[in-house]
């Protein structure tokens, strides 16, 4: 057989000699991590994502909670205005007495837990929609995907603002107005992905053999639309929190909370006569939340761009 | 492969059945425009296709990029659904005359009543249930892009294997011993196993493309080009190991190319397309021998010989394929036939198709009023543009079969009315015993080539 590669043939890994479907997998992930970390500025990203994970699950052990309700900011009203570095406050006080950084360790949990249910029903909702636009093709996909361009013709900023001032100010209608926003997005990008998948010939061969629609949806179509959904639901970890803390600085958000768009926004009042702390430092942690994911998904999208990926 | 009684009954073993056939099958596409997406007209890629596999014979199908070979195979696959007609799996040659009969007008009432029984149990788009996945398993595809029918994201294992999960056959290290096995018979073997299909070559990745289809134990393969993407020297290999796994499993195959050297050697069959239609089919040797259809003959001359020339006196294929959404009338290959005569279906768009070659005449041409496919009147911005029509028409510039196929050619004034003698579309007729051909020529006629 003239055309079976020779052991040494470049390209190849027949001198690895691989046993197993879990070690040949494991190898696979390993040499896709080894090229999103060889990004610098993806593995600075990865880092203060880790540290913000950190924050987020161990805050009950940085800072004790807050009771009854851990996300409601403390008040020690015998201790208001404090400067950073204050015994007990080490990032200082606000006006009422909230500590800033009970503020930012919790503010962090929050951060994470928003991003989390928005972008995980996003992507739900949008993956569902999409495969079925391009599943039933014709009426039903030039349906779904006039509401879709309705909703990206809005910018997302304006269009969460709208919805979240009819709901009115509260934690649970910035998430909601943020689910609506978002997924059309994972809509699109699946309807594109599942329509190009389906046309290939291994979707074919798959039909051929006598696999089931749904075997080959899980099998063929999802794995491989996969990598797009992920690129996208990074960078939008960043830009919810984002979004979520602007609504709630310009005032859409629920008072008093362990919020970072909350804080910047009740302490920017003390700006103007020096106490810059109750602001800064939460909105130090909203530029590092959406920065680092910003990294990540730029990071992933360019190691994995799929016209590379598999080859 | 074990052996292990085979449960499923195969019509191999009772050669009076057609594995697949195939009845004035029809794939027509439909051509959309504008805004609204309209259907304006239909591609005519399969257009009234019949012929019969048999067990453990090769048929093969040839023409030109573009005739409908794929669209055929897909068709034949169950890939795609047909327009009109039938593709037939395991048909009994008793149920297969009674179709016939059907289609010709010539069946008894009770035929009529056991056609839809036979429809029931054969036609591949009627099949339901076990007799759905018994055609399923029996009927298998390799396909042109080795690259593009593997995922890229599957090991070699799961590809192999994946349909020995769907049927529940095996599972585990089985699995994976049967996988090890149907590598073997392809020339390959256990250390591809947890491979990803981009580290192997074209050939290798043709070969786990016949191993995945060998898995399921069919009766047929559908090879659509399975060769034409391999270097030369591969493409031999393949080819030995496709006729050598046939005679193992005694296997059918449907070979789609557009290379007859390939055909030659592969085929004991051969079926020859030209625009959807069937032009020509008989035994292979025999065809190759003595092309009963024009068309063939251009298609075995336009093959340069080994030395890479083609032959002195070759008229070969000149012109192009035309389009198939409007197939020419009468017979489909005129417009580019060396040996035509008047009845071979000349028409008003031969004449358009010549005007299209005169640009400042085409540009000219304001209004065209067709009577019927065969009879129009062309009226051009001024008078001396008719005339100039008219006298290339009646000049050695078109074909002399066109000229005397022309009953009228007159013009009056801007307007040129042209007419051509009405005949009818040029069907497949049995020539010899096992051959037939869509040509009003005799076989000597097109052995001698008249005409030119
Ligand atoms: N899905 C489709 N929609 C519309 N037209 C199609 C479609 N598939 C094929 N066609 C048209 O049908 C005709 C036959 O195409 P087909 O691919 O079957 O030809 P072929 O003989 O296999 O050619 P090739 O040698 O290039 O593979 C062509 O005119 C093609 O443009
Ligand atoms: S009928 Fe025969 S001779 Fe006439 S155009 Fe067709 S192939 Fe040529
Ligand atoms: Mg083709």
């Amino acid at each position: 057989m003239v055309d079976l590669p020779s052991p040494t043939q470049p390209g190849t890994i027949d001198a690895i000699a691989p046993e197993s479907a879990r070690r040949v997998r494991l190898r696979r992930f390993k040499e896709l991590a080894a090229k999103v970390l060889s990004n610098p500025a993806t593995v600075l990203g990865f880092v203060i994502i880790f540290a913000m994970l950190f924050m987020a699950i161990f805050a009950p052990w940085l800072v004790a909670p807050n009771v009854p309700d851990p996300y409601q900011m403390p008040r020690d009203w015998a201790a208001t205005r404090m400067p950073p570095g204050t015994p007990g406050h080490p990032l200082g006080t606000t006006n009422e007495g909230g500590d800033v950084f009970y503020g930012v360790v919790w503010g962090t949990r929050m951060s994470l837990q928003l991003s989390l249910i928005v972008v995980f029903s996003t992507v739900v909702i949008g993956s569902i929609i999409g495969s079925l636009a391009a599943y039933f093709g014709g009426k039903v996909d030039e349906f779904l995907m006039r509401v879709v361009d309705v909703f990206l013709s809005i910018p997302e900023l304006i269009f969460a603002l709208a919805i979240a001032a009819i709901l009115g100010p509260s934690f649970g209608n910035i998430m909601f107005a943020l689910i609506v926003v978002f997924w059309v997005k994972y809509a699109r990008i699946m309807r594109a992905r599942v329509i190009q998948i389906k046309g290939s010939e291994y979707i074919d061969a798959a039909r051929i053999i006598g696999d089931s629609n749904i075997n080959i949806y899980l099998r063929d179509i999802l794995p491989n639309s996969f990598t797009p959904v992920m690129v996208q639901a990074t960078l939008d970890m960043g830009n919810v929190v984002l979004i979520a803390a602007t609504l709630s600085f310009i005032g859409l958000g629920q008072a008093g909370i362990a919020e970072w768009g909350v804080l910047v926004s009740e302490g920017q009042a003390g700006i103007a006569s020096g106490r810059w702390w109750a602001s800064t430092f939460p909105g130090l942690m909203i530029f590092l939340w959406a920065l680092a994911f910003n990294l990540v998904g730029d990071g992933l999208r360019d190691a994995l761009d799929p016209r590379t990926e598999g080859r | 492969m074990s052996a292990a009684p085979d449960p499923h009954p195969t019509p191999a073993s009772r050669p009076d059945r057609a594995v697949l056939s195939l009845k004035g099958v029809k794939k027509h596409f439909p051509i959309r425009e504008g805004a609204f997406q309209r259907v304006t007209g239909w591609v005519r890629a399969v257009d009234g296709v019949s012929f019969d596999i048999r067990p453990g014979e090769t048929v093969g199908l040839v023409g030109e990029s573009g005739c409908g070979k794929s669209t055929l195979g897909r068709c034949v696959s169950g890939l795609t659904d047909v327009t009109a007609g039938g593709v037939y799996f395991d048909l009994p040659a008793e149920a297969s005359r009674l179709l016939d009969n059907i289609a010709s007008g010539t069946a008894t009432d009770a035929e009529k009543a056991r056609v839809a029984q036979i429809e029931a149990a054969h036609r591949i788009d009627r099949l339901q249930g076990a007799g759905y996945k018994r055609f399923r398993r029996n009927c298998q595809m390799v396909f042109q892009d080795s690259f593009a029918s593997l995922n890229p994201r599957h090991l070699v294992v799961d590809i192999v294997g994946r349909s020995l999960r769907v049927y529940k056959e095996a599972s585990g290290t089985e699995l994976t011993e049967r996988v090890v096995e149907l590598l073997e018979q392809v020339g390959m073997g256990r250390q591809h196993l947890y491979r990803y299909p981009h580290q192997f070559s074209g050939g290798q990745r043709q070969r786990i493309s016949i191993a995945r289809a060998l898995a399921t134990n069919p009766d047929v393969i559908i090879l659509d080009e399975p060769t034409s993407a391999l270097d030369v020297s591969v493409q031999a290999q393949i080819l030995n190991l496709l006729s050598d796994l046939q005679k193992q499993h005694n296997l059918a195959y449907l070979f789609i190319t557009h290379d007859l050297s390939v055909v030659r050697h592969m085929a004991d069959r051969l079926v020859v397309m030209y625009l959807g239609k069937v032009s020509e089919a008989g035994v292979t040797s025999d065809v190759f021998d003595a092309p009963h259809h024009p068309y063939t003959r251009a298609l075995m001359e336009a093959k340069p010989d080994i030395e890479g020339a083609a032959s002195e006196q070759a008229q070969g294929l000149d012109g192009v394929v035309p389009d198939p959404a409007r197939p020419p009338r009468g017979c489909r290959f005129h417009t580019r036939c060396h040996m035509a005569t008047p009845s071979c279906g000349w028409e008003v768009d031969d004449v358009i198709r010549r005007l299209e070659d005169i640009p400042g005449l085409f540009d000219a041409l304001s209004g065209v009023e067709r009577k019927s496919d065969f009879a129009a009147s062309l009226t051009f911005g001024d008078a001396a543009a008719a005339e100039r029509l008219v006298s290339i028409l009646d000049s050695d510039g078109i074909p002399a079969a066109m000229r005397s196929a022309m009953g009228r050619l007159e013009r009056r004034d801007r307007t040129v009315s042209v007419a051509f003698d009405e005949v009818p579309d040029v069907d497949l007729r049995i020539t010899e015993p096992g051959r037939v051909a869509s040509c009003v020529l005799s076989p000597i006629e097109v052995f001698q080539g008249v005409n030119e």
